[in-house]
């Protein structure tokens, strides 16, 4: 699905340089479940962000589906991200005015996509991710799980093969994160990839293969025996 | 405490200098603005203060009736008949004093100046207590005395020790000084009136009007002018009312019941309203739009503020928090944010009071005017409009911020733009209301100034120097040679001589009916008195029959002759029942007058349609007369200008120098008194350009405000939205659809404010252009346009913000949340 190569990722502020991401090789396949671990500050978001295609490396390649995208442009990513990638934040990031239906058509808004299809596959992914009772609400007047659902629903509706989550339950008590993880789980089963970022080990345990980070490199790489 | 108030007010503004600038400077223009039309509306309407009876002194005017066609609906004077009966049958008027103004040339024994003087009643000096600095009230008892002021007084006799000393007006009738008073103060409607001569130096009794030009002491119905005023002294206690309705009992008993189609009956008005007639009675309210305008610009302003400091204030919910966690009250809160505000309010005042101060001396130069900021009387009235603009404009976002409970204002980061969004919306609408409405009203002026213009083209005005005041008998006797003598210089076309030039805002008309003697078919023709040259050098074609010739003796009017022959204009031919030019030729008409009997005059050419008067005037049906040669005139229906025709590319001011020697080498005793005529149309134009220009300044003023807090609201709306805008990105959008949301945010308060004001300004523009006869027919069209100008503006500056907000890199906005 995606390679990195020798990827490098620096920042440049007047007088010191900082080396985020240091020389990353990571091959993921199709399918894979992966977690990525590792202390703050250890460059996890910021490889989330590249595979992501948020942000572009400063040196090394990314090769997505075979393509390398390490030097296109931002409007050029914007096409792949959205027709490839779904996100999950931390933080949910939903769109407060937005009604909870609204909040996930709109990932489907930037796609010309017919309004009529657009409302059935909403419809259809909030039945999924059991939050269609409260289409109509605001993400203020959910929990924090319900927003993650929200936020879940919406990076699936696109049919995206690849998965992206920050943290996905950072913000959440441990039941409401289980929740997710069991989502993610499921996404996984039905052959999504997934790939995740997470403090949390027992959360980790989920993915099929971990990979730990400190200072920007790649420290070990783990695969759990699948059951 | 409150120093800590003043501490922090004054550290929030350095630290936001860009917010705090844009704030200061919009409420700096609203209040410049703002005090300046409130100090002039003030010092027009409170003239003639000073008058010790000024109370109790009352001018008559004139109201005029459907079918007068004058544009004015009012007069400012009324017809001298009307003094006489006034001051017989009205017992609580105490003095009533017509006055009538001319221009003479005025000479002291090898000085010879041209001066406007009144000739009055001498009851004007018992209605007005002048300074006499010599003489004294009864000046103007004695037929041939004259009251002079200060200025003139040295003007002619370097000293104001001159009583007993001659002038004589026209080198004809001679007077003698019989008090001298002190200059007149620049807020008295003698020297203020826009009407009239605005220069008050010599004050003559109206038996040497009498003795100089034949004028009608008795009193009659035939003349009207709007700069001669009649005043009354009115009994203590009398009111305004009262002298209404004792006014309109002597024009129902005494003005001829046939002509009050004409005039519709007389206006009484208090003194302080004299200086203001002219907007008065151009049925325009002048003084109370710029009331309204200069206020309008200060709630732009106001609006301005609010926005930008609610915006503002928002971020500093998590300062708010803090205060309140520490034990601060709601009020105090309250408090601090008001005291903010009206600090800013205060530094505007000052930076606003200090640009008054260089204002108002370039104003009063180039207005004549004398205003001025009287601290002494305005300190209160400043003092509460800045506290009333602070507490206004900060009220709002005082009340706003300090509303949420200290753990929402701590933690409340990311929703801060959803917080009075509704509020900032309407007023946008407010804003953008008011600036289209002016935008939209300074181009109606402006595209019917043009049309005004435009239409004045008609005759050559550039290439022609007008020569006035030729009604006295020493020129009229060297008419004929004056024009041979004109036309050997270089350049010079052609001279012609006539009663009127073209754009002067006179008229004078007789009755006329196609039917001898037939009342009821009777109307009310424009007189033009020409000779055989005016057509041609005036451009002016013949559309049937002849022009006017001194071969032919029945083409000039001679007194004892009851028949001669006109040229008429096609409306003319119209109202006389023709159907066609050719139609009309060898017809005859006649006119009606009580001193002699019905003259008849025959048409013997017919000339297009074209607007004389010009400006706001609708095109009369007018005649051209001519009189015999070489016979003297004098009076409105004399030869009393000439034009002559420059051709185009010869220097007018060469050629005026040369007609100037010319002039000096035939007639002595009068100076050239000459006028290239496009000063003629300038002198009236320049009231619609300035109007314009005022409006334009408004409208720029207001219009500048609204986008300059457009910009910062866009700035502080898509600052707010980062995340949002981050999330769309992260989910497809591309920057031209990031920017379209963004700009239709902005566009809908817009839309709604084209909706308010676009209607008003229509009403607006057709109630400004229904003054004028010949007016622009495209005003929705314009109005729509300026709409759409506004919109297009509006778009432009939202536009600039949003694509740089659209192109930052999403992952910045979201990073952190």
């Amino acid at each position: 699905m995606l390679k990195l190569q020798n990827l490098s990722k620096f920042y440049r502020t007047d007088e010191v340089e900082t080396v985020a991401l240091d020389q990353v090789n990571v091959d993921i396949a199709a399918g894979e479940f992966v977690a990525i671990m590792g202390p703050s500050g250890c460059g996890k978001s910021t490889l989330l962000n590249i595979i992501g295609m948020l942000d572009s490396p400063s040196a090394g390649h990314y090769l997505f589906k075979d393509e390398d995208v390490s030097d296109y442009n931002e409007s050029q990513l914007a096409e792949i991200r959205k027709r490839n990638i779904g996100f999950i934040f931390q933080s949910f990031n939903l769109i407060d005015e937005l009604s909870v239906a609204e909040n996930i058509e709109l990932a489907l808004l930037y796609h010309d996509i017919p309004a009529g299809e657009r409302r059935d596959r909403v419809a259809q992914v909030m039945n999924s991710v059991g939050i269609a009772h409260r289409a109509k609400h605001k993400p203020g007047q959910l929990s924090g799980g319900q927003q993650q659902r929200v936020a879940v629903a919406r990076a699936i509706v696109g049919n995206q093969s690849l998965i992206l989550a920050d943290e996905p339950t950072g913000n959440l008590d441990s039941a409401h994160g289980q929740e997710v993880m069991e989502m993610l789980q499921g996404l996984n089963d039905d052959g999504a990839t997934i790939v995740m970022v997470t403090h949390s080990p027992s959360h980790a345990d989920y993915a099929r293969r971990t990979i730990n980070l400190f200072d920007g490199q790649v420290v070990t790489e783990s695969l759990r025996a699948v059951v | 405490m409150f120093s800590n108030y003043l501490t922090i007010a004054w550290r929030q503004i350095v630290k936001n200098k860009l917010y705090a600038g844009i704030n200061v400077l919009g409420l700096v223009v609203g209040l410049l603005v703002f005090v300046f039309g409130v100090l002039l509306v003030n010092y027009e309407r409170g003239h003639d203060q000073q008058w010790s009876n000024a109370e109790r002194i009352y001018a008559a005017g004139t109201l005029f009736g459907p079918s007068a066609g004058v544009g004015f609906s009012q007069s400012s004077g009324i017809y001298s008949a009307f003094a006489p009966f006034i001051d017989a049958e009205i017992d609580g008027v105490e003095q009533i004093a017509r006055t009538v103004g001319g221009e003479f040339l005025i000479s002291h024994s090898d000085d010879h100046f041209y001066e406007f003087i009144r000739f009055a009643d001498p009851s004007l000096l018992q209605i007005f207590d002048f300074t006499y600095l010599a003489g004294d009230a009864r000046a103007l008892e004695d037929p041939s005395g004259v009251l002079i002021t200060r200025e003139i007084a040295e003007k002619f006799f370097g000293s104001i020790d001159v009583l007993g000393e001659v002038l004589t007006l026209d080198h004809d009738v001679s007077v003698h000084v019989a008090a001298v008073i002190e200059n007149l103060p620049a807020d008295v409607h003698f020297v203020s009136m826009i009407v009239g001569a605005q220069t008050f130096g010599i004050v003559a009794p109206l038996q040497a009007l009498n003795a100089a030009r034949d004028y009608d002491l008795a009193g009659n119905f035939n003349n009207l002018s709007s700069s001669d005023l009649t005043y009354m002294l009115v009994a203590p206690g009398k009111e305004q009312a009262w002298l209404q309705q004792s006014l309109d009992g002597v024009f129902e008993r005494h003005y001829p019941a046939e002509q009050r189609d004409f005039i519709a009956g007389l206006k009484v008005r208090p003194l302080g309203e004299t200086n203001t007639l002219l907007w008065d009675s151009t049925g325009l309210p002048v003084l109370d739009t710029i009331r309204l305008l200069a206020f309008l610009v200060l709630i732009v302003a106001i609006v301005n503020y609010t926005n930008l400091a609610t915006a503002q204030s928002l971020g500093r919910a998590r300062e708010i928090g803090l205060r309140k966690t520490m034990g601060a009250s709601r009020g105090q809160l309250v408090t601090q944010f008001l005291v903010e505000s009206v600090v800013i309010a205060a530094i505007a005042m000052l930076i606003a009071i200090a640009l008054l101060e260089v204002a108002i001396p370039i104003y009063n130069g180039i207005t004549g005017r004398a205003l001025e900021m009287n601290y002494a009387l305005t300190m209160p009235w400043l003092v509460l409009a800045t506290g009333a603009v602070g507490v206004v404009a900060g009220a709002y976002p005082a009340l706003l911020i300090t509303r949420a409970t200290p753990i929402d204002a701590l933690r409340d980061g990311g929703k801060r733009g959803a917080h009075g969004a509704r509020f900032r919306s309407a007023m946008l609408v407010l804003q953008f209301s008011i600036s289209i409405f002016m935008l939209a009203m300074v181009m109606v002026t402006y595209f019917q100034n043009k049309k005004i213009e435009q239409a004045s083209d008609i005759y050559p005005r550039s290439e022609i120097i007008t020569m006035k005041r030729l009604g006295v008998e020493s020129i009229q006797l060297r008419m004929a040679t004056l024009r041979n003598e004109l036309l050997n210089i270089p350049g010079v076309e052609a001279v012609t001589y006539s009663s009127m030039v073209p754009y002067l805002q006179s008229n004078s008309s007789f009755d006329v009916t196609p039917q001898a003697g037939d009342e009821s078919q009777s109307f009310l023709l424009k007189q033009l008195i020409v000779d055989e040259h005016f057509l041609s050098t005036y451009d002016t074609p013949l559309l049937a029959g002849r022009g006017l010739s001194r071969e032919i003796a029945s083409d000039s009017i001679r007194e004892g002759v009851l028949a001669a022959n006109v040229v008429i204009n096609e409306l003319a031919v119209a109202r006389l029942g023709y159907p066609s030019a050719e139609a009309a030729l060898n017809q005859v008409f006649y006119d009606i007058t009580k001193q002699r009997d019905s003259r008849a005059y025959t048409i013997v050419g017919v000339f297009p349609d074209q607007n004389f008067q010009g400006f706001h005037n609708e095109i009369k049906a007018t005649a051209l007369l001519m009189l015999p040669q070489g016979e003297v005139s004098s009076g409105p229906d004399a030869y009393s200008f000439g034009s002559i025709r420059v051709t185009a590319g010869t220097g007018m001011a060469d050629t005026l120098a040369q007609v100037e020697r010319v002039w000096d080498s035939l007639i002595e005793d009068y100076p050239l008194q000459s006028e290239f005529l496009d000063e003629t149309f300038g002198q009236t134009f320049v009231f619609y350009s300035a109007m314009t220009f005022v409006l334009g300044v408004f409208a720029f003023v207001a219009l500048s405000l609204s986008l300059v807090g457009l910009f910062g609201l866009a700035a502080f709306m898509a600052s707010s939205r980062t995340r949002e805008i981050g999330i769309r990105k992260v989910m497809g959008a591309n920057t031209g659809q990031i920017v379209r949301l963004l700009v239709w945010q902005f566009s809908r308060p817009v839309i709604w404010a084209l909706l308010f004001s676009l209607p008003l300004a229509y009403f607006a523009a057709n109630t400004y252009l229904s003054f004028f006869a010949d007016r622009i027919d495209a005003s929705a069209g314009i109005v729509a346009f300026s709409g759409l100008l506004g919109v297009f503006v509006s778009w432009s500056i939202v536009a600039m913000h949003a694509i740089k907000v659209a192109s930052a890199n999403p992952i910045q906005a979201l990073r952190y949340e």
